[in-house]
Order: structure tokens, then C-alpha cells, then sequence
């Protein structure tokens, strides 16, 4: 890290911020990204961009690192205009992007992904050990476990995140911008980047951080600026805003038609969880139950235990102590193949770690939880007719395209992936279906297609749990929605109580509360 | 990484992305690749000696190939759920001392045939099957690696077989198992021929059109989904192994019926030679894939291989290092084809 040796002395109050856009606009051929946007960052501020997918905040970053030039407005940065600016000249006077999408060559090595577009050489020959040297001190002075040499498609996404950071500290850095980069941190890789963040603003380098992540925003943020539908909406104090006022601010809008209109109509409890812990701890002392005919939300942050709870009443979570009754009936050994038999579906996250074989053809991944069933095989033998007439509608149904069930998973789109597992909840008779994080990883089509398939579920009669991070999302679909926090049951929320307000301020007063303790 | 890689890093990438375009083909040219490497193969070595090619020697060669075959089928189903057998060998040493063993036992040649053969057959099968269970439960429900649960019971069983055979040959075996086993045919094919490509239609069956063959491929693609899916991993995990074991076996008592005693070292070599047959003709070790069709074709491949080299006087060690290699080539072109996917 180099910042530039005139922002290390105090500032002048008086004088102006680092970088002023004053009613900046980008259209796109039939999309207006930017709508006249207003936004300064001083010298030594983080400020964070804060906004909904979609409501400008990626396009503003990319105009302020010069990947485009605006439509119209004016752009000023270090007391300059900015006219022509490239992502060359942005870097070349100070302005360094940490994009969600890496901007690294796969194929080379960190150091070279480092030095890339800026080798150092003397008379045409590469300065190798020179440019060996400075990387090793860099990586060291961030504190990064990460190794030059590595190539950069043998690294997970942690560390590729690494040495995207890296590669932006490389240069002279007077303004940082940081798009969501922990979302693929640890912990305490998390840890270290917050005290670089702020050895950098001691150093007077301006940052841009985008986040939605509250805790976060929390932590760090001198000043927040709300952008929706590509408009300024307010920039506020961090210090004296509530997280309630920014997700008002945020969403403003009522939900939209992405969701269906649900009819809820509650019979009897199809699953009930008394004092439940799991054995790895994630999951203590809940106490849940979810009834046929209506959808019951499970609301949480990453790691709170919310998917660990469905696992657990599937039977892949092992369950230290408590109990899983299942209409009525209360159920011990729970393992996926009884469950089945019950009638309990699981649709995990991760689908292509524990949902599909990805190179068998679709037909096997649609039947293969309902081989033990008499229309599929008869004494261990597989009735292939039959099978092939009973999955071939069924994806049918699913609009799977193209309808060929013979393909391998594999070179599916995450969209049609998911209709495989829906599918394969379709091969058999069930009633009782646990989602963890339905729409993950899917576009917006086919996450109208996943919701109209929980409609009809539960339209039928089915009892259905849905778990997601997605608070719209869970909003939107549930009757009653429980908000976990740290492995236990914060709040139980129905009808008019269930807004993002009261889902968010169940997690703060959980996490006083346990701050108190 | 040397310096020279950071020099020029886009090199060997670029050769290695050619490499494994000629090594994967496409799809039918890789169907042909080990059909086609057989027949130059077998052409080479006609060139090299005369006695290669006569019938006598080709039909030498089948009969040498259906056992290979049934120990790389035997194989191929626990590689097929991404693990492997190295007792596979030793196992079938430790049958066949067993099965002598039990003949002997009830009166050695001169024993009522039937009797003895049935002693034979139970004697074997049963010890395998405890084989089987063992590796299984060692590999499924302690989780311990299929390399290593199998290179433990791989010295428990050449322990076992030399203990009780003393270290030496165990002679008795009456005519009737070798009539049944060895000197046998059926519309003039040799009964190992005929007992291998039974065997082998069978097990097709079985893996493409039953559900237990379906699991095993679904959990060798995924086990984690399967396991997910409600498919009963842990168990047919066993069951694979001591279908393993039992394929074994019957190539065991085969092998017994031909040396007309029972060997403590029969299975010498088999264990890698099954592996190589069952990787070189396709079954992938990273699991899901493979088959009869590849085992059979494989187990081919190395029998011509071992043949040829043994009428061109090519030295025995040297016949190691060559299977040693070809191991290692198949488990490469595998690597290849994954990375192609």
C-alpha cells in the first residue's frame, strides 16, 4: 500500500471531497441504471453504497473505476474533472476497484495477476525478482494466508477474493472501492480486512464499500447512501441511523409480482420440534412446528442454524437431544430413506454437492429417491418403461427444456437443475417438503417457477418450510415466519407483525440480549 | 513451481489442453481407442513371433482372459463407488487354499466328487464373504479409506492363506472339481470361457437394470446425494465388497481347478493386474463410471499384453515394470477425460 503522500497530511474541512459526482446519469439501450445520482466520499471515510440488487449500485462503481463513461453529469475526483477516464487512468491516479467478479487471469499465478498490465521491467527484461519481492511484502503486510506462486485457478473463492483485494493495494490507492468482499471470507479473514480497512482510512484513503450486510455496515460505515431504482435516495449519518430506517429506505416499494399470491389454509401440525439441539450445537433448544396447508418460514443470517433445523427433521443433521414428531407420530432414528417413506421431502442448498449426480441423465436424478417404490422396480429390478413414462410427464409439467430426460444434470442451467429436484419430490407421494434456500443460485424465471411450485404444494394440502437468507423472499411466502439467531428461536412472527423491520430488530434485541447475559 | 513456469506460464497450459484433446477424443473415437490399441497390439507381437498368432495361442489368450475378466469385473464394482479392493489378490490365494483345504479335508482325490466339489464351492464362498463383509464394514461404516482398510486386509489374508496351508502347495484336489472348474466345455468352448461370459451378461444386468446397480452409480457420482436422496449408501457400500470378494472367489476356485492344488500364492499379482484391467478399459477411479463391457475389454488388454511379452521371452520383471507403468497410464487417461468433461 502506497496512498498517495499528500492525503497523509490533516485535511482542510474546507475543502473539497475526494470524489463528487453531482447529478450523474447512465442509460442503457431501454434501461435508465443511474438517475441523476449525487454522491461525495472525503478523504479517509468509508462510505457505504447501500441498495437491492438492481438499484444501481454495481453501475455507479463501474462509472467511478471508468469501466464507462456516465450519460450525463459531472464527475470530479481529487479536485479534477474526470473526462475519459479509463479503468487504466483510474488506476493510474489512485481510484482501485475490488469487483465481485474477479478480474483475475486464471491461468497465471497471484504475483503475476498482481503486477498484470503494470510489470516492472528494466530494458525490456522482467524485474522477476523485484516483482516476487514486493508481492511477498504485500501479502505479508495484509496478513493474508495466501501464496504468490499459486495459480489462480487452483485457489478457492476466499482466496482469489484475497488476491483481488491484494491486487488493489498493489498501487498508489487514494480511493478503495469494495464490492461485498466478505461474502466469501471467513470469519477471521474477515477480521483482518476490517483492520487493514481501517489502517487505510488512518491513511486517509476514501472508501466505497458496498454491503448488505448490517453488521457490517455497522462496524464500519462513516456515512451510508440508499440507492433504489437508480436513484439517490438519501445519504445518512451512519452513526445515528437505524438498520429499520435504511431497509425501509432500501425496499420502499411493497413487494412485487415476483411472488405469487399464497392461500394459506392451516390444518393439522404435520411437523412438531420440542427442544431440539443438534449434535455439532448449531441447533439448541427450539422448540418449531409447521402445519399442513400453509407455508412456515424459517428467517436467519448464514450460520444461525435455520438449515441445520430442516436437516436435522430430514435425518442428515444428528440430533443430540429432543424430539421430531411427524403428524402426531413421534419419530426417533431419523434417517432420509424413512423420511421419505413418511412423506418428507428435503431440497437442500447446495444442489450440486447434495442434490444431483451430476453426470447421470436427468431420468435417474428425477427417480433415483423413489426407487424403493413398487411402480419403479419389481424385486430390485428397474421397470424402465414405466420409469421412463412416469418422469418423462413429470418434467413435462416442470416445463423442463428441452424435455429431454436422457441428458446428464451436468449441463443443466441452476434453473433447470432445481426442476430436477422438484421433480424428483413429484416421483413419489408426499405431503411435507423442506426447502433450504430454494431460490439460490436460479434467475428470476425460474425462481417464479420455484414459488408457483410451493404455491401449488401448499394449495394442496401439503405442509411446506421454507428456509431463507432472503428475507423478501420468505416474507413474501410464509403464513408464519420463526426468525433464528445463533442456534435458538428469536421470534415467531404472523400475519400484519411479519415485516423486515421486525425481523430485523428480533435479531439486534436477540443479539443485546445475549450481549447482556 | 520453478521459475521457468512463471517465465512462461501459458505454455503448459496450452500443451496440456492439446494433450488432453488427442488422449479424450470425441465420443466414438474413444469407444474405438482400446479395440483398435488391442488389434496392433496383437499385430505387433505376430510380427515379433509366429507362435502369436495361431489358434491355439488365441484361444490360450480367451481362456487366460475370462479369468483376468472376472477379477477386473470383481474389481470394477467397488471402483465403480469410488473405491478399490488390493486384498483382491491375496483373497484369492486364501480361497484357494481353503477350497483345497475342505477337499482334502473330506477325503482328497478320492473322495466322492459331488461332496467334495460342494465342500470346495461352500469352503471358498464363505471365506470370501467374510472378506467382503470385512473390507465393507472396515470402508462403509468406519469410514476408514478404501486404500487403506484393503492394504490391511490384503496382508490379513496372504497371513491367513500361508498359516494355514503351511506356506506350501495343498495337493487333493479331486477330478470332478477340475472336470467342473477347468477341463469342461460347453458347445466346445472352454467352461472358463463360458463361466466368465456368464457371468459377465449377468453382472450387466445387474448394474444397468437393477437398483442396486443403479445406487452404485449414482452413490460413485455423488455420495452425498445419494445418501440425501434416501439411497441406502452405507449398506450397498458393503454389499459391493462382497460381491467383490465373491467374483473372487469364483475365479479362485477356477484358478484352483487348473493348477490342481491349492496355491498360497495364487493371487500373486492380481490385485494390480484387476485394477489395471478395470482402469486402462475405462472405469474411472474417481467412481460412476465403468462397466462390464470396459472391464472385460481391459482385462483383453492386459492378457495379449502379458501374452505376447512372455513368447517374445520379455523377462517377468520387466513385465512388472510394464504393468506398473500401464496403472498409471490408465489412471492418467482417466484424469484426462475427467478434466475434458
Amino acid at each position: 500500500m502506497e496512498p498517495a503522500a499528500t492525503s497523509t497530511t490533516p485535511r482542510n474541512e474546507t475543502a473539497e471531497p475526494l470524489l463528487v459526482l453531482s447529478g450523474v446519469t447512465k442509460r442503457f439501450p431501454g434501461v435508465l441504471a443511474l438517475d441523476d445520482v449525487d454522491l461525495d466520499v472525503k478523504a479517509g471515510e468509508l462510505h457505504v453504497l447501500f441498495g437491492e440488487n438492481g438499484a444501481g449500485k454495481s453501475t455507479l462503481i463501474n462509472v467511478i473505476s471508468g469501466t464507462f463513461p456516465p450519460t450525463s453529469g459531472s464527475f470530479r475526483f481529487g479536485g479534477e474533472e474526470m473526462a475519459e477516464l479509463t479503468p487504466h487512468k483510474a488506476r493510474a491516479i489512485g481510484i482501485s476497484p475490488v469487483f465481485q467478479e474477479f478480474s483475475l487471469v486464471p491461468s497465471l499465478t497471484v504475483e503475476e495477476n498482481l503486477f498484470l498490465g503494470r510489470e516492472r521491467s528494466a530494458a525490456g527484461i522482467l524485474d522477476a525478482g523485484g516483482m516476487r519481492r514486493r508481492a511477498r511484502e504485500l501479502i505479508a503486510e495484509l496478513g493474508f494466508d495466501l501464496d504468490p506462486k499459486a495459480r489462480v485457478d487452483k485457489l478457492d473463492r476466499a482466496h482469489q477474493q484475497m488476491a483481488e483485494i491484494a491486487k488493489a493495494l498493489l498501487g498508489k490507492v487514494r480511493l478503495l472501492i469494495l464490492d461485498e468482499p466478505t461474502a466469501s471470507l471467513t470469519e477471521r479473514e474477515t477480521g483482518r480486512l476490517f483492520e487493514l480497512i481501517a489502517r487505510l482510512k488512518s491513511q486517509g484513503v476514501g472508501i466505497i464499500y458496498v454491503s448488505h450486510r448490517m453488521r457490517e455496515i455497522r462496524a464500519l460505515a462513516d456515512r451510508v447512501t440508499v440507492l433504489r431504482d437508480g436513484r439517490h435516495i438519501k445519504t445518512l449519518d451512519a452513526a445515528t441511523v437505524t438498520d429499520s430506517e435504511l431497509v425501509e429506505l432500501m425496499t420502499g416499494r411493497k413487494i412485487d409480482v415476483l411472488f405469487p399470491a399464497i392461500t394459506h389454509r392451516p390444518g393439522e401440525v404435520a411437523i412438531a420440534v420440542e427442544k431440539l439441539a443438534t449434535a455439532d450445537g448449531q441447533v439448541a433448544d427450539v422448540d418449531f412446528f409447521a402445519r399442513a396447508g400453509e407455508i412456515t418460514g424459517v428467517a436467519g443470517l448464514v450460520g444461525c442454524g435455520k438449515s441445520e433445523l430442516v436437516r436435522a427433521i430430514y435425518g442428515i443433521e444428528p440430533i443430540a437431544s429432543g424430539s421430531v414428531t411427524l403428524r402426531g407420530e413421534t419419530v426417533t432414528a431419523l434417517d432420509p430413506r424413512s423420511s421419505l417413506r413418511r412423506g418428507v421431502a428435503y431440497f437442500p442448498a447446495n444442489r450440486g454437492v447434495e442434490g444431483l449426480a451430476l453426470s447421470r441423465p436427468i431420468r435417474e436424478n428425477v427417480s433415483m429417491a423413489a426407487l424403493d417404490l413398487g411402480r419403479y422396480q419389481r424385486r430390485g429390478i428397474i421397470r424402465r418403461t414405466a420409469e421412463r413414462s412416469l418422469i418423462g410427464p413429470i418434467m413435462e409439467t416442470l416445463k423442463l427444456r428441452p424435455p429431454n430426460i436422457e441428458r446428464a444434470v451436468g449441463n443443466l442451467s441452476g434453473g433447470n437443475r432445481q426442476k430436477v429436484m422438484l421433480g424428483r419430490a413429484m416421483a413419489r407421494d408426499l405431503d411435507i417438503f423442506l426447502f433450504d434456500e430454494p431460490s439460490v443460485g436460479i434467475d428470476v424465471g425460474a425462481k417464479v417457477e420455484v414459488y408457483e411450485f410451493i404455491k401449488r404444494l401448499v394449495e394442496a394440502g401439503a405442509a411446506v418450510v421454507v428456509v431463507s437468507s432472503e428475507l423478501p423472499e420468505v416474507l413474501a411466502l410464509s403464513n408464519r415466519l420463526y426468525v433464528m439467531h445463533h442456534g435458538r428461536i428469536a421470534a415467531l412472527l404472523e400475519g400484519e407483525a411479519m415485516t423486515e423491520q421486525n425481523v430485523l430488530s428480533s435479531f439486534f434485541e436477540e443479539e443485546a440480549r445475549e450481549k447482556a447475559a | 513451481m520453478s521459475d521457468a513456469d512463471l517465465a512462461a506460464p501459458a505454455k503448459p497450459a496450452a500443451i496440456d489442453a492439446r494433450g488432453s484433446r488427442i488422449l479424450q477424443g470425441t465420443g466414438w473415437a474413444r469407444q474405438l481407442a482400446l479395440p483398435i490399441a488391442l488389434v496392433l497390439l496383437l499385430a505387433g507381437f505376430g510380427l515379433a513371433d509366429d507362435r502369436v498368432l495361431t489358434t491355439y495361442n488365441l484361444l490360450n489368450i480367451a481362456q487366460q482372459t475370462s479369468y483376468l475378466a472376472l477379477f477386473a469385473m470383481a474389481q470394477m464394482v467397488v471402483i465403480l463407488t469410488r473405491g478399490f479392493d488390493l486384498s483382491l489378490g491375496p483373497t484369492v490365494s486364501m480361497v484357494s487354499v481353503a477350497a483345497a483345504l475342505a477337499m482334502a479335508g473330506i477325503g482328497g482325490a478320492d473322495a466322492n466328487g459331488i461332496v467334495a466339489v460342494l465342500a470346495a464351492i461352500a469352503a471358498g464362498f464363505a471365506l470370501a464373504a467374510a472378506c467382503g463383509l470385512f473390507n465393507g464394514v472396515v470402508v462403509s461404516i468406519l469410514g476408514v479409506s478404501p486404500l487403506v482398510a484393503t492394504l490391511g486386509s490384503m496382508n490379513i489374508a496372504i497371513g491367513v492363506a500361508t498359516t494355514i496351508s503351511d506356506g506350501r502347495p495343498v495337493q487333493g484336489v479331486p477330478a470332478a472339481f477340475a472336470d467342473l472348474f477347468y477341463r469342461g466345455s460347453i458347445l466346445g468352448l472352454p467352461i472358463a470361457i463360458v463361466i466368465a461370459i456368464l457371468v459377465g451378461g449377468v453382472l450387466a444386468f445387474v448394474l444397468s437394470r437393477t437398483v442396486f446397480g443403479r445406487s452404485l452409480y449414482i452413490i460413485g457420482t455423488n455420495p452425498q446425494a445419494a445418501a440425501v436422496a434416501g439411497i441406502p449408501v452405507k449398506r450397498l457400500l458393503v454389499y459391493a465388497y462382497v460381491l467383490c470378494s465373491a467374483l473372487a472367489a469364483l475365479g479362485a476356485l477356477m484358478m484352483t481347478a487348473r493348477t490342481g492344488s491349492g496355491e498360497p500364492n495364487l493371487g500373486g499379482t492380481l490385485s494390480l493386474q484387476s485394477i489395471a484391467a478395470a482402469v486402462v478399459g475405462g472405469t474411472s477411479l474417481a467412481g460412476g463410471r465403468g462397466g462390464v463391457g470396459s472391464a472385460a475389454l481391459g482385462a483383453l488388454f492386459i492378457t495379449i499384453l502379458s501374452n505376447g511379452m512372455n513368447l517374445t521371452r520379455i523377462d517377468g520383471y520387466v513385465q512388472m515394470i510394464v504393468l506398473g507403468a500401464i496403472v498409471i497410464l490408465g489412471v492418467v487417461l482417466d484424469r484426462l477425460r475427467l478434466d475434458g468433461r
